[in-house]
C-alpha cells in the first residue's frame, strides 16, 4: 500500500551508537548544544504498531504537518522544530521507557502523548515530577490531566471522556428522547473509562441503563451482548468502540434485525466505517471534534492541501482517518510552538506558563481564545463537540 | 438471545476456531510439531486475498487458489527455516521460532497491508437471514461450520483412504518404517505445514467477510484456536473440531447467560479444567508408556 | 569457563554494575533497575525452564499478580513495602504451586496452553475485578516506597535490583548444585531414572514451578515502585514470551544465561528506539536470528567459543582415596524378593501370567526367555512401573505389590534399564551423588556434594570398574562406560535388591567378563541381585537360580545346568525347524553381486557400532548374519537401510550403483527393502493400508493383483485385511511386515529378527515361506537369534562379535563352528551341540 514513510530523525547515528554500550556512553556529561540553528525536538510517545498503528500514523501526520507549516515561517524562537518518535506497544511500561528516553536522552523540549490513557496515567507521574511540559493530543481519560499534582505539566488537546459522555447523554436524550439506553463498550481502558463517565451523567441526568455490555475488541459476533441489552428494553444504544470492534456492533445489529438509534464516541471516524460496516453504519452518530468534510476553515483547506501533497495515500478528505487524531495532534504541536514563543526559551517551566500565556492562537480545529490557565488544562470542552455521522463515506454533520 | 440462537452463533463462532485449529492438528499429526503463529498465517491468508479478490479483483476461481499457493509456500516456508533446523538439532525452539516469524509477518502487514482495517465484501454476507426472530445469521456463518466439517471429514478420508493421506499417517505412527517404504518423510511434513496454512487461508477467506481485514486479525484468534486445537487433542481432526464448537458455544453461552464481563475468564478457565480432567485433550490419546 | 572463573567474573560485573549504578544518570539508572528486575523473573523462570525443562508461556501472569499485590498491599492496607513485597511473594508462591497442579499434569504444547490460559485468566481478572484493581485504568502508586523510614529513590531501587540479582545468581548456582537441582535436571533427562531413584517427580516439578512464580513475584514488587503506575496493559502476553526468550537467547540452565537474555531483551528495543514502528519488526527478525545463531544461548556460544581458544581444562587429580571399604556396602538388613503368581495384560495381551518365584539375598536370580516372553514386563512389574492386576510381591515380610518406583526405591529395590538412563547432562560423580539420597534431597541450597558422599560415589564408582575422570559429563560415555556407571547408581540407593535389565547387551567380551564378576561381588555383599539377559553364557556362569519365561509363563525354574538341559527351554530357544526343510542340497555358489558393503563403519553419537564391515551377497542368495544381542547385526540392517541413527561411513554398492548418501526413501525405491526388527507395522492402519503402503513407492502395477498375491503367501491376511494391524497376533504382524516389504519391490530383501517373540509353529510358517522366496530367486539377507532356522535358509552366513565380522562362510560350515553356540547358548562350546544345529542345516 502506499505507506509514505515520515522523516526519521537522527536514525543512523542513534544506531551506529548505540548497544550495551550506549549507557555509558550516553550518561558522559553531554556540553551544552544550545547552537542557535539547533533543532528544538518534540517527542511523540504512541502506539505505532499493534491494533492501534493507524491511529499512531494520524498523530504522526498531524504533528509532522503542523511542525513543516511552522518551520516554513522560519520555526519558534529561531529554531527549526524537529520530531522524534517512540512506539509505546499501547504497554504503560514501554510508554514511560519511552517517554524517559526522550526526555532524558534526546532531551526534547516538550512530550507529546498517545491515544492509551494507561499510558498516559504512565507517564503523567513522571513528567510531573522532572517539570517536562506534557501534550496529549488523543487519551481522553478524566484524571490525566486532573491529575492532582501540585505542580501540573500536563495538558490535553482532545476530548475528555466525562464531558463527552455528559454530552452523549444530553445529545441522546434530546435527539432520541432515549429513556432505557443499553450500553455496548469495548473492553479496553477507554471503554472503562466511558463506562464510569456515561454511569454518572446517566446518574445525574436521572436515567437508569438498560444494562452495560462490553465486548472484545477482536470480537466476531456481538449478536450475544446485544441481545442482552435488547431483552433488558434498551431503546437506544450507546457505543464506544474503534472504527474495527464499532462495525462488528452494527453488523451484528443487522443480523439481529434490530436498529435501535446508537449514539457514539468518536471511534467510528477512526477509518472507512461504512465500508465496514454497511450501509446501516450511516445511522450511527458520534462525536467529533474535528471533521475535513463540509465547509472547511483557510487553515484546514490549506492542511488538507498539504497532506494531498505529501501522503500520496490520501486522496481526499476521506482518506484522512482518524481526522481526530490529525487534528487534535495538529493542534497540539501548533499550542506548542505558541507556549515555547510565549516562554522565549526551551525552559521547561518557562514552556508550562508559556501554555497559559496563549492569547489567541490560529488552530485546525478552532481559533483558540486563552486555551489554558492555572486550572483549565483541557483546550477543548464540549461546546466544541461536533455531532457527524456518515453518508456514504463523508462524514457529515448530524442534522435532525 | 434465545437458545437455539445462541447455538447457532456459538457453532458458527467454534466452527471458525475449530478450522483454524485444524491446521495445528494436521502439523502436529505428521511431525509433532506446530507453528505457534498460525494466526499469523490466517493474517496472511487475509491479506492476500483481500488484494487478489478485492483490490486487484481476481475471479474467486483464480483468486481463492492464489491465495492458498500463498499460504502453502508460506507454510513450506516456516517448516523449512523456523522448524526443521531447531528439530534437526533436537531443540524445542522452534516454538520461539515461529513465534518471532510471527511477530515478523503481523508487523509485516501492518506495512503492505496498511494500519487500518478494510472490509472483504463476500455476496455470503451481505444479507442476514433470520432464522429465529432476532437471531439472523449471515448465510456464511452457516456455511463456515458446514465447510469445518467438510474439511475435518475430508482431513479424515484422505488421511484413511489416498495413497499420500495414509503416508503421512504412516510417518506419524512410525516415521522409520514409512521411510522403508519408500515414504519421503521430510517431503511429508513440508507437505503437512502447506496444507496447514492453506487451512488458515481457507479459514481467513471464510472469517475476513464477517470480519474485516487488518493486520493483527489473527492474533487472539490463533491463540483461541490453539486452546481449541489443545483441547481437542492435538493428534485427533474431530476432536481438535469438537472442542473449537464446544470454546464457541462456551463463549456465547457464557456473554448469554452471565455477562460478557465474564466471558474470557470462563472461556480460559475452562481450558485449564478440561487439560486437568483429560490432560491429552478430548478426543487425544495418551502415548504408550515405555520403560 | 569454570563455574568458580564464571562467579568470579560475575562478581566483578556486579562490583562495576552497582558501582555504576551508584552515580550514573537518571535514564540508565532507570534502565539499569528494568534490566535488574527482568533479570530476577528470568532467574526465576531459568528454575523451571533451564532446570525443569518445563516451558511457561503465562509467567507474566505472576508477575502482574506480584505487582499487584504489592501496590494494593501498600495502598490500601497500609503495609510496608518490605512486608507488602513479601506478601506478594507468599501469595504467588501460593498461586504457583495451586498453577502447578494442573500444570504438572500436563506436557509440551499442553502445558504451554495451560500456563497461557493462565496469563490470560490474570489478564482479565485484573481487568474485571475493578474494585480492588482499578480495572483497564490500573493503579497509581501515591508514593515512593520507603523502608525502614528511608524513602526509596530510583537508584537505591537499581542497587537493591543489581543486589537481589547477584543474591538470586547464588541462590540459583546453589539450586542448581543441591539435591533439588540435580532432581530437576535429571527429571528433564529422563523421568523414569529419576523415579527409580526414589525421588518424587511431582515434588521436585512442583518446587520448580513455585520458585519461579516467586521470582516473578518480586520482579513484580520492583516493577511497581519503580514504574509508580500499574495496569493489566503493562502485563501482555507478549511480555511472557520475551521473558522466556530471554533465557532461551542467554542461555537455559546457566547462572548467568538469564541475566544476560534479560539485558538483551532491555537494552535491545532501546538501540531499536528509532525505528519506531519498524521496531517489533526488527525485533522479531532479531530474535529469529539468534535463535537460528546461538541454539544453546550466549553463554552456550561463549563456551563453546571459549573451548575452541583456551587450552583445555586438565583434569585435576584425584583426592586421595577415601577410607571407605565394601563393607559399607553390605546390608544389615538383606531380604530376598518372593514373587507369587504375578500377572498382567496389555490390552488383551497377557505379558506375564502366573509367574512366581523366590530371589534368594546373595544371590544371582535371572529371568530369561526368548524376545517377547514378558521377561521387561516381569521387571517393571518388580520395580513399581506396572502395577500388576494379580499376584503379590513381598521384600522380606513386607508386601510392596503396587508400590510406585520411586516408593520402591526408598525401601530398597533399585534397578538399571535396557538402555542405559543416564542423566546425560549430569556428570559422573553427580548421577551417582543424587542416587545416594534415595529421594531425601535436604535443602533447597544445600550443596549435593561433600566430602563424605563424594568419597563414597568415588568409591562405588570404582567398585563398579569405572576408572577415569568421574566429571565427565555421563553422556559423553562409552556404552560400556555407561553400563557401569549405572550399577554404580544404583548401589549408591544401597539397595537390598538390584534389578538389572539386559545389562549386557551391546558389551564386549571383556566388559562382559567384567561385569560378571562385578555382579557376583554385589551379590556377596547380600543384596539380591535380579537379571533379565539375553545373553547366555553369562546367564550360565553367573546364574544361583534361572526362571524361563515364554508367552508370558514360567516355563522352566532352576541352576544352569538343569535349564540347559530342559528341553522346553531348548525348543523356546533354538526353534525346530520343521522336518521337511531338513534335507536340501546345497546350491552352487552364486555369481556377481547383488549387494556389497566395504569397510562399513557405523556410530551411535559417539560410540562405534560397527567396525569395517565387509559384506558380499550374490543375486538370487540367501545371506545370514548372525552373533549374539548386541553384536551389531541390527545396525547393520540399519545402515544398509540408510536408516539414521547410526551415522555411517564407507561404501554401500546396489549392483553397480553406489547409494549410501542416498536418504533411506531412495534406497527403499530402488530395490534395498528392510523387514525392522519388532515388524513395526503401522498399528493404527488396517493390513490393506499397510499392504497399500508398501507399495507406496512403486508407479504402474497393478496393485489389487500385487496384493492378492500376498494373500496367497500368507492366507492368513485376508481374513484380516480390513482389521488394525495393531490388533493382530505377533505372527500374523509378521507376516504383514514380509509382505509389506516384498510389496516395495526388493532387489536385496533385509529380514531383521522375523521369529522374534514368535510361537516355534508361527516360525516354522514363516520361514518356509522366505524358503519358498529363496527358492523363487529373492536375494535375502536374514538376521535372526534362531540360529539353526538363519542357517537352514541361508547359502552363506556372517557371524558378527561387537561390530566385527568374526567369520564368514557356508551355512554349514558356519553352522558346526564351536563359536557360535558359544556366541548363543554359553558355555565353551559342547560337544553335540553342534551336531544339533548342523542337523537343522542339513
Amino acid at each position: 500500500m502506499n505507506y509514505a514513510c515520515t522523516p526519521i530523525t537522527g536514525l543512523r547515528r542513534r544506531v551506529v551508537l548505540q548497544g550495551a554500550l550506549a549507557i555509558l556512553i550516553g550518561s558522559l556529561p553531554f556540553a551544552e548544544r544550545a547552537l542557535a540553528a539547533e533543532p528544538i525536538k518534540i517527542g511523540l510517545v504512541t502506539a505505532l504498531s499493534g491494533q492501534s498503528a493507524r491511529a499512531g500514523e494520524a498523530l504522526t501526520r498531524g504533528a509532522t504537518i503542523a511542525i513543516e507549516d511552522i518551520n516554513a515561517k522560519g520555526g519558534v524562537l529561531g529554531r527549526p522544530l524537529e520530531l522524534v518518535r517512540r512506539d509505546d506497544e499501547s504497554n504503560p511500561a514501554k510508554g514511560l521507557t519511552a517517554a524517559r528516553e526522550l526526555i532524558q536522552r534526546e532531551k526534547v523540549a516538550v512530550l507529546l502523548g498517545g491515544l492509551d490513557t494507561p499510558v498516559q496515567l504512565a507517564i503523567v507521574p513522571f513528567v510531573n515530577n522532572v517539570k517536562m511540559p506534557f501534550v496529549v493530543p488523543w487519551a481522553a481519560g478524566t484524571n490525566i490531566t486532573q491529575n492532582g499534582a501540585a505542580s501540573n505539566y500536563v495538558f490535553r488537546v482532545s476530548a475528555m471522556d466525562d464531558e463527552v459522555d455528559k454530552a452523549i447523554v444530553a445529545f441522546a436524550g434530546k435527539t432520541f428522547a432515549a429513556k432505557k439506553p443499553g450500553l455496548i463498550l469495548v473492553n479496553n481502558p477507554w471503554g472503562e473509562s466511558n463506562e464510569h463517565g456515561l454511569r454518572a451523567a446517566l446518574k445525574a441526568a436521572g436515567i437508569e441503563p438498560a444494562g452495560v455490555e462490553k465486548f472484545e475488541a477482536n470480537d466476531v459476533d456481538v449478536v450475544a451482548q446485544l441481545s442482552r441489552l435488547k431483552q433488558a428494553g434498551a431503546d437506544s444504544l450507546f457505543l464506544v468502540g474503534n472504527v474495527g470492534p464499532s462495525s462488528q456492533v452494527v453488523k451484528s445489529l443487522d443480523r439481529m434485525g434490530w436498529s435501535p438509534p446508537i449514539v457514539s464516541h468518536w471511534g467510528p471516524a477512526g477509518g472507512r466505517f461504512t465500508e465496514l460496516a454497511g450501509p446501516s453504519a450511516e445511522s450511527v452518530v458520534f462525536v467529533q471534534t474535528y471533521s475535513f468534510f463540509g465547509n472547511l476553515s483557510p487553515v484546514g483547506r490549506r492542511v488538507l492541501a498539504e497532506l494531498q501533497a505529501k501522503y500520496p495515500d490520501i486522496k481526499g478528505p476521506a482518506d484522512v482517518t482518524p481526522a481526530v487524531g490529525f487534528a487534535n495532534a495538529y493542534d497540539s504541536v501548533m499550542v506548542i510552538a505558541g507556549a515555547i514563543q510565549k516562554a522565549g526559551s526551551t525552559d521547561p517551566t518557562a514552556i508550562r506558563d508559556g501554555f497559559y500565556g496563549i492569547d489567541r492562537l490560529e488552530g485546525l480545529i478552532k481559533t483558540y481564545e486563552k486555551p489554558f490557565a492555572q486550572n483549565k488544562h483541557d483546550a477543548l470542552t464540549a461546546q466544541d463537540y461536533i455531532w457527524a455521522h456518515f453518508e456514504d463515506n463523508h462524514i457529515l454533520p448530524f442534522k435532525n | 438471545m434465545s437458545f437455539l440462537s445462541a447455538i447457532i452463533t456459538g457453532m458458527a463462532l467454534g466452527s471458525m476456531y475449530g478450522l483454524l485449529a485444524l491446521g495445528f492438528h494436521v502439523t502436529y499429526a505428521v511431525s509433532g510439531t506446530v507453528n505457534f503463529s498460525q494466526g499469523s498465517s490466517m493474517t496472511l491468508g487475509a491479506v492476500a486475498g483481500y488484494f487478489f479478490l478485492v483490490v486487484w479483483g481476481w475471479p474467486g476461481a483464480i483468486g481463492i487458489p492464489a491465495v492458498l499457493l500463498v499460504c502453502a509456500v508460506y507454510g513450506v516456508l516456516i517448516e523449512r527455516f523456523a522448524v526443521r533446523p531447531f528439530v534437526l538439532r533436537g531443540s524445542d525452539s522452534w516454538l520461539m521460532a515461529t513465534v518471532a516469524v510471527g511477530i515478523m509477518v503481523d508487523n509485516l502487514m501492518l506495512f503492505v497491508f496498511g494500519k487500518e482495517p478494510r472490509s472483504f465484501p463476500s455476496m455470503l454476507a451481505a444479507k442476514p437471514i433470520q432464522i429465529v426472530e432476532g437471531a439472523g445469521v449471515y448465510p456464511l456463518q452457516l456455511l463456515i461450520p458446514v465447510v469445518g466439517l467438510l474439511l475435518a471429514l475430508a482431513l479424515h478420508l484422505i488421511t484413511r483412504r489416498t495413497r499420500h493421506g495414509v503416508a503421512m499417517l504412516a510417518v506419524v505412527q512410525n516415521p522409520n518404517a514409512a521411510r522403508l517404504m519408500g515414504i519421503n518423510v521430510s517431503g511429508a511434513i513440508a507437505a503437512s505445514y502447506a496444507v496447514s496454512a492453506m487451512l488458515a487461508g481457507v479459514a481467513a477467506l471464510l472469517i475476513a467477510p464477517l470480519f474485516n481485514v487488518s493486520s493483527e486479525m489473527g492474533t487472539l484468534f490463533g491463540i483461541k484456536a490453539f486452546a481449541a486445537a489443545i483441547i481437542g487433542g492435538l493428534g485427533s481432526a474431530w476432536g481438535v473440531m469438537l472442542a473449537g464448537l464446544c470454546l464457541g458455544l462456551i463463549e456465547v453461552f457464557a456473554t448469554n447467560y452471565l455477562g460478557s464481563v465474564y466471558t474470557q475468564i470462563i472461556t480460559f478457565a475452562s481450558v485449564i479444567v478440561i487439560l486437568v480432567v483429560m490432560p491429552h485433550g478430548l478426543l487425544g490419546r495418551a502415548g504408550v508408556k515405555k520403560v | 569457563m569454570t563455574s568458580r572463573a564464571s562467579l568470579l567474573v560475575a562478581v566483578a560485573a556486579f562490583a562495576i554494575a552497582a558501582g555504576y549504578a551508584a552515580v550514573a544518570d537518571s535514564y540508565s539508572v532507570f534502565l539499569i533497575a528494568t534490566i535488574a528486575l527482568t533479570a530476577i523473573g528470568c532467574i526465576g523462570l531459568n528454575v523451571l525452564l533451564g532446570l525443569a525443562g518445563q516451558i511457561s508461556l503465562g509467567h507474566i501472569g505472576f508477575m502482574a499478580i506480584g505487582a499487584y499485590t504489592t501496590v494494593l498491599l501498600m495502598e490500601k492496607a497500609g503495609w510496608p513495602y518490605l512486608a507488602a513485597t513479601a506478601g506478594a511473594i507468599v501469595l504467588v508462591s501460593i498461586v504457583g504451586g495451586l498453577l502447578a497442579m494442573p500444570a504438572l499434569r500436563v506436557r509440551g504444547p499442553y502445558l504451554a496452553m495451560v500456563t497461557i490460559a493462565f496469563g490470560f485468566i490474570v489478564e482479565h481478572v485484573t481487568i474485571e475485578w475493578r474494585d480492588l484493581t482499578g480495572g483497564g485504568n490500573g493503579l497509581m502508586l501515591s508514593a515512593p516506597p520507603s523502608v525502614f523510614g528511608y524513602a526509596l529513590s530510583e537508584r537505591s531501587l537499581a542497587i537493591a535490583g543489581i543486589v537481589l540479582v547477584f543474591a538470586g545468581l547464588i541462590l540459583f548456582e546453589r539450586l542448581k548444585r543441591s539435591g533439588w537441582g540435580y532432581a530437576m535436571r535429571a527429571a528433564r533427562d529422563t523421568e523414569v531414572a529419576t523415579r527409580s531413584l526414589g525421588i518424587d517427580l511431582v515434588h521436585v516439578r512442583a518446587v520448580a514451578f513455585v520458585i519461579s512464580a516467586a521470582a516473578m513475584a518480586l520482579a513484580g514488587a520492583l516493577f511497581a515502585p519503580l514504574q509508580g503506575y500499574i495496569s493489566p496493559s503493562s502485563f501482555p502476553f507478549l511480555q511472557s514470551v520475551l521473558l522466556l526468550f530471554a533465557v532461551m537467547v542467554g542461555g537455559a540452565g546457566s547462572a548467568l544465561g538469564p541475566v544476560i537474555g534479560a539485558a538483551l531483551v532491555v537494552l535491545l528495543p532501546e538501540v531499536l528506539s528509532d525505528l519506531a514502528e519498524y521496531r517489533l519488526l526488527a525485533f522479531g527478525a532479531l530474535l529469529f536470528v539468534v535463535l537460528r545463531a546461538a541454539p544453546s544461548g550466549i553463554v552456550g556460544l561463549a563456551e563453546q567459543l571459549a573451548a575452541k581458544f583456551l587450552p583445555a581444562r586438565k583434569p585435576v587429580a584425584e583426592p586421595a582415596a577415601a577410607n571407605v571399604d565394601a563393607a559399607l556396602l553390605e546390608t544389615h538388613n538383606a531380604a530376598g524378593l518372593d514373587v507369587t503368581d504375578l500377572s498382567i495384560s496389555f490390552g488383551g495381551v497377557r505379558a506375564v501370567q502366573g509367574v512366581s518365584f523366590q530371589a534368594a539375598p546373595g544371590a544371582v536370580t535371572s529371568i530369561i526367555g526368548p524376545n517377547g516372553a514378558g521377561k521387561t514386563s516381569a521387571l517393571n512389574l518388580l520395580c513399581g512401573f506396572y502395577r500388576p492386576q494379580a499376584g503379590s510381591v513381598k521384600l522380606g515380610n513386607r508386601d510392596v505389590t503396587g508400590m510406585t518406583s520411586h516408593l520402591l526405591a526408598r525401601v530398597g529395590v533399585a534397578r538399571t534399564f535396557q538402555t542405559t538412563q543416564l542423566f546425560g547432562s549430569l556428570t559422573i560423580l553427580e548421577n551417582i551423588l543424587l542416587a545416594e539420597r534415595a529421594g531425601r534431597l535436604g535443602g533447597l541450597v544445600s550443596a549435593l556434594r561433600n566430602a563424605g558422599t563424594e568419597g563414597f560415589a568415588r568409591f562405588l564408582l570404582r567398585f563398579a570398574g569405572v576408572d577415569g575422570d568421574v566429571d565427565r559429563l555421563a553422556d559423553s560415555l562409552s556404552h560400556g562406560e555407561k553400563r557401569l556407571v549405572e550399577i554404580a547408581r544404583a548401589l549408591a540407593l544401597r539397595p537390598r535388591i538390584l534389578l538389572l535389565d539386559e545389562p549386557a547387551a551391546g558389551l564386549s567380551k571383556g566388559d562382559k567378563q567384567r561385569l560378571t564378576a562385578l555382579l557376583r561381588r554385589i551379590a556377596d555383599l547380600g543384596i539380591a541381585v535380579i537379571i533379565v539377559e539375553h545373553d547366555m553364557p553369562m546367564i550360565m556362569s553367573l546364574s544361583d537360580l534361572i526362571v524361563v519365561l515364554d508367552g508370558g509363563k514360567r516355563i522352566a525354574i532352576g541352576d544352569a545346568a538343569a535349564i540347559r538341559n530342559d528341553p522346553l527351554v531348548r525348543k523356546a530357544y533354538l526353534g525346530d525347524a520343521a522336518p521337511g526343510e531338513k534335507s536340501r542340497a546345497p546350491r552352487p555358489a552364486r555369481q556377481g553381486t547383488a549387494l556389497e558393503v566395504k569397510a562399513l563403519d557405523s556410530f551411535y553419537g559417539l560410540s562405534r557400532a560397527l567396525n569395517g564391515i565387509d559384506l558380499v551377497v550374490a543375486p538370487g542368495e540367501a545371506v545370514a548374519v548372525l552373533g549374539a544381542n548386541g553384536a551389531g547385526k541390527t545396525t547393520l540392517m540399519r545402515s544398509i537401510a540408510g536408516l539414521e541413527p547410526p551415522r555411517s561411513t564407507g561404501e554401500v554398492r546396489l549392483a553397480e550403483t553406489r547409494i549410501d548418501k542416498m536418504p533411506a526413501h531412495i534406497r527403499a525405491c530402488s530395490g534395498v527393502v528392510l523387514v525392522p526388527e519388532g515388524r513395526q507395522v503401522f498399528p493404527e492402519l488396517t493390513v490393506k493400508q499397510n499392504l497399500q503402503l508398501g507399495a507406496y513407492a512403486r508407479k504402474g502395477i497393478d496393485l489389487d493383483t500385487e496384493i492378492e498375491a500376498m494373500f496367497v503367501r500368507f492366507p492368513r491376511l485376508k481374513e484380516r485385511i480390513d482389521q488394525r494391524a495393531g490388533l493382530l497376533s505377533g505372527g500374523e504382524q509378521q507376516m504383514l511386515a514380509v509382505a509389506r516389504g516384498l510389496l516395495t519391490g526388493p532387489k536385496v530383501f533385509m529380514l531383521d529378527e522375523p521369529s522374534l517373540g514368535l510361537a516355534p509353529l508361527v516360525v516354522d510358517e514363516l520361514f518356509a515361506s522366505f524358503e519358498r522366496l529363496r527358492i523363487e530367486g529373492m536375494t535375502i539377507i536374514v538376521v535372526d537369534q534362531m540360529a539353526g532356522h538363519a542357517l537352514a535358509l541361508a547359502d552363506r552366513a556372517y557371524l558378527l562379535e561387537t561390530g566385527a565380522i568374526l567369520k564368514s562362510g557356508a551355512a554349514d560350515i558356519i553352522a558346526e563352528d564351536p563359536l557360535l553356540e558359544a556366541a548363543y547358548l554359553g558355555g565353551e562350546a559342547q560337544a553335540g551341540a553342534p551336531q544339533r544345529f548342523a542337523a537343522q542345516a542339513r
